[in-house]
């Protein structure tokens, strides 16, 4: 496990909670023992403008990604997808918060499953308000990851995580936004 | 974070006392010292100060003292307290001194890219540049030793990439430094005259000759990352740029391929270190940021490379691919490498393509701001707006700012438009804006200074009680200190009238209506022969502090049939809460945003925005 090396892109806009995703695979690392190391966006950007995080765990020198290099991208805005899209890698995984699914560029899509990108969308801002808590959406997406499968990350520690670093008075409803999200991809993974 | 280890070191220095004030990237250092103090219960003294200068002078007191000082700013800050540094740098200290100035390359949150590098050779103090969290960490208390040491302030400059980068920092036990103040009377020292700073200026220059030979032997923080013998290409470079380069190297396994060299003390400047490396190579690059403090003080440039001999850019922040290009670039001139293009060229061309729209920043769903805002385009449609560094200088895109140059500008530029247009015998319409922190910061004699003067304009403080752009820190006129505990409040209204103005109303600025009212009447009143400056302090706590300030009274609206999706809204009010619904071709309310301030119902010219009925 220790020589694992994964980079993680988080988009979106300010309010999207990306500096609490960032903190939540901060802590992740941490805990499997990895170096961390990141970068992200503050100040004047966080007036609703875009918000993007950088995340390098394991043996890393610079905390920014390069083009074309991100092992995984969580987004949590459609458009801040395309804007950030270039940062993964042939063979990479997307995570992508879309109301409508349908309405991603189908040439893009395209292109993405030639360069071996795997492309997951799912309305993650849908089921936050569902359980009336759209600030939640970025934890419903990390949920969704896990249980598709595809990221190699355990269910279990992400919820001890999310127990240690959300403020008491969200706690509850993070953990639920977490089992919600994980349900979703587990239903995607075995689609009977 | 970034901000937070450079807090650590200052703790682990024993540092006893700290000053700043919040500008990003460096605002997260002072709530981290905070932080260490109450965890490890600690005696610091930490302030924040009305601005950096002030800041800077009270912390060069303290080391007078003979106490540990640290003050921390962004590098336009630093432009601020450069009247300070300059002084300080002859007077030397007695306890350490640690200057942190973190600088912004891009710039992504600033007015200037200015290189905090340059202000150490200008003002000759020596400087540390740390590449990571941890280094930084080490390196402030490293800054404190030489600063003790050789009793000369020392500057430590993290660009944004290190100060807002993530890192698992290894911690140190905290240094425990007894000591009382005791300042000892040396006129000829810190009161000196012309005559003696003659002398303290040669003292100064024989220091930094001795700091240059330690730097020169240094290998903590300057050092060769390969040593392999006969590879034509060396690079010189430092700061975030340094990892970045490890970073890709790596990966590209070009780590035989090229000598690197890291500079973390460019001034006094390692000379013969350097000259020596590049004596070792036939060609070398030097990547650094944000400008050529390194390269312009190479002697012999004929074998380098760098933002002055035009390989790179004058301009801008050096990112991993900017810095793959330029790798890539060299690397194909010497034949050593043919690297494929960075990116994705197809995957660019498609998005491209597609015309995506780009959030540019806005004011938030209901802050008090807009609503002033909107109101002065209103009442006085036709006037110059000058305004000033925050929150509110995304009035820009209500069109109700049309200057801002730094801080404190906001007064005097609109003093300056008065008097241009007035000695054409023409009266034009002015408003200052200028928000709470920024009037403490420096509005105070820029408005003294318009009064004595007689110049004639409207100044409206958007006072909104903290300091809300650089992340919520308490203001003067909100009265809670740094560490949380209670000081003294300071009145704005007190201060403009302190200041000689007569006319001086405050108002909520939800009150629109009125507002466009108070600020016809203070328009009049800027023309009258005995009429001066009209001064409006507009006051509504900032939502994302105070949550809860707009529970108390919510307005919930609705937007009625009326609506014909003529966008004025939109383009006049710019609230991220109302978007124009494609389908139905009208203005429509996203929830999600909206925080029930009322404040729109003014803003639709064919009323179709009404309080939603119960």
């Amino acid at each position: 496990m220790t020589d694992m090396k994964i980079q993680i892109i988080l988009a979106g806009i300010g309010g999207q909670g990306i500096l609490f995703s960032s903190k939540i695979f901060s802590e992740l690392g941490l805990k499997l023992g990895l170096d961390v190391m990141g970068s992200e966006t503050h100040g004047m950007s966080q007036r609703g403008g875009s918000v993007i995080a950088h995340l390098k765990l394991g043996e890393f020198q610079s905390p920014v990604i390069r083009t074309g290099t991100a092992d995984i991208l969580y987004s949590f805005e459609e458009n801040e997808t395309y804007r950030t899209l270039r940062f993964l890698k042939r063979g990479g995984l997307c995570f992508v918060n879309l109301q409508d699914p349908g309405r991603f560029d189908p040439k893009v899509l395209d292109y993405l499953k030639k360069s071996g990108v795997t492309f997951r969308s799912f309305d993650a801002s849908g089921a936050a308000a569902k359980i009336g808590s759209i600030m939640s959406t970025n934890i419903v997406l990390i949920g969704y990851s896990v249980g598709t499968g595809l990221v190699p990350f355990k269910q279990k520690d992400l919820k001890n995580i999310l127990e240690s670093v959300s403020q008491k008075k969200n706690l509850e409803i993070n953990l639920k936004a977490f089992e919600i999200g994980v349900r979703e991809g587990k239903l995607l993974k075995n689609p009977d | 974070m970034g901000n937070v280890a450079i807090a650590r070191g200052i703790i682990e220095a024993g540092c006893h006392v700290v000053t700043s004030y919040p500008g990003t990237p460096s605002s997260e250092i002072i709530p981290a010292v905070v932080q260490f103090k109450k965890e490890l219960d600690l005696n610091t003294y930490i302030e924040w100060s009305a601005n950096e200068k002030v800041a800077f002078d009270n912390a060069l007191a303290a080391s007078l003292t003979g106490k540990r000082a640290a003050v921390a700013m962004k590098q336009v800050g630093l432009n601020v307290a450069s009247d300070s540094l300059m002084s300080s740098a002859y007077t030397g200290v007695i306890g350490g001194m640690v200057i942190i100035s973190c600088d912004d390359p891009g710039p992504l949150s600033s007015q200037t890219e200015q290189d905090s590098r340059f202000f150490a050779m200008f003002a000759k103090v020596p400087v540390y540049d740390p590449s990571t969290p941890q280094e930084a960490k080490e390196m402030v208390k490293d800054a404190f030793e030489l600063s003790e040491k050789y009793q000369i302030p020392v500057i430590l400059r993290p660009t944004i990439k290190v100060s807002h980068a993530k890192q698992s920092v290894k911690i140190s036990p905290v240094q425990m430094l007894d000591r009382q103040a005791d300042f000892k009377k040396d006129p000829d020292r810190w009161a000196a005259t012309p005559k003696y700073r003659f002398v303290l200026h040669k003292k100064l220059n024989e220091t930094l000759k001795k700091i240059q030979e330690k730097f020169e032997k240094d290998s903590r923080w300057n050092y060769e990352v390969g040593t392999s013998r006969d590879v034509p290409l060396g690079i010189i470079t430092c700061s975030v740029s340094f990892v970045t380069l490890l970073d890709i190297l790596q990966e590209l396994h070009l780590e035989k391929a090229i000598n690197v060299l890291k500079i973390g003390t460019p001034y006094p400047f390692p000379q013969k270190r350097v000259s020596e490396f590049i004596e070792r190579h036939k060609t070398v690059l030097v990547i650094e940021e944000t400008d050529s403090v390194i390269e312009s003080q190479i002697i012999d440039k004929r074998r380098v490379k760098g933002r002055l001999s035009g390989d790179i850019p004058l301009q801008g922040e050096l990112s991993p691919d900017k810095i793959y290009e330029i790798l890539a670039g060299v690397l194909k001139k010497l034949g050593i490498a043919d690297l494929k293009e960075a990116g994705d060229r197809k995957l660019h061309q498609l998005i491209e393509g597609l015309d995506i729209h780009v959030r540019r920043p806005t004011l938030c769903a209901g802050c008090p701001e807009r609503a002033a805002f909107f109101a002065i385009k209103r009442a006085l449609p036709k006037a110059i707006y000058s305004s000033d560094i925050g929150c509110y200088t995304l009035g820009l895109n209500m069109k109700a700012v049309d200057t801002v140059l730094d801080m404190g500008a906001g007064i005097t530029f609109a003093s300056g438009f008065y008097h241009a247009y007035r000695q054409d015998e023409k009266d034009i319409p002015i408003v200052a804006t200028m928000g709470d922190s920024t009037f403490f910061h420096s509005g105070t004699s820029s408005l003294l200074s318009a009064v004595y003067n007689d110049a004639r304009f409207i100044l409206v403080i958007l006072d909104n009680e903290i300091t809300a752009m650089t992340g919520m820190q308490p203001t003067p006129g909100l009265g809670i200190r740094a560490d949380g505990s209670e000081g003294k409040k300071v009145s704005i209204e007190e201060l403009i009238k302190g200041c000689g103005v007569k006319w001086v109303k405050t108002i909520d600025p939800y009150d629109v209506q009125n507002l466009i009212k108070l600020l016809k009447e203070a328009g009049k009143y800027t023309q009258r022969n005995d009429g001066g400056i009209a001064a409006i302090v507009a006051r509504h706590p900032c939502l994302i502090r105070y949550p809860d300030a707009w529970k108390e009274h919510p307005v919930k609206v609705e937007i009625t049939a009326d609506c014909d999706g003529c966008q004025y809204c939109l383009d006049y009010f710019e609230c991220p809460a109302l978007y124009l619904s494609e389908e139905k071709d009208r203005v429509e309310i996203d929830r999600n945003f909206c925080v029930d301030c009322g404040v729109c119902i003014h803003a639709c010219p064919k009323a179709a925005i009404v309080p939603l009925e119960k």
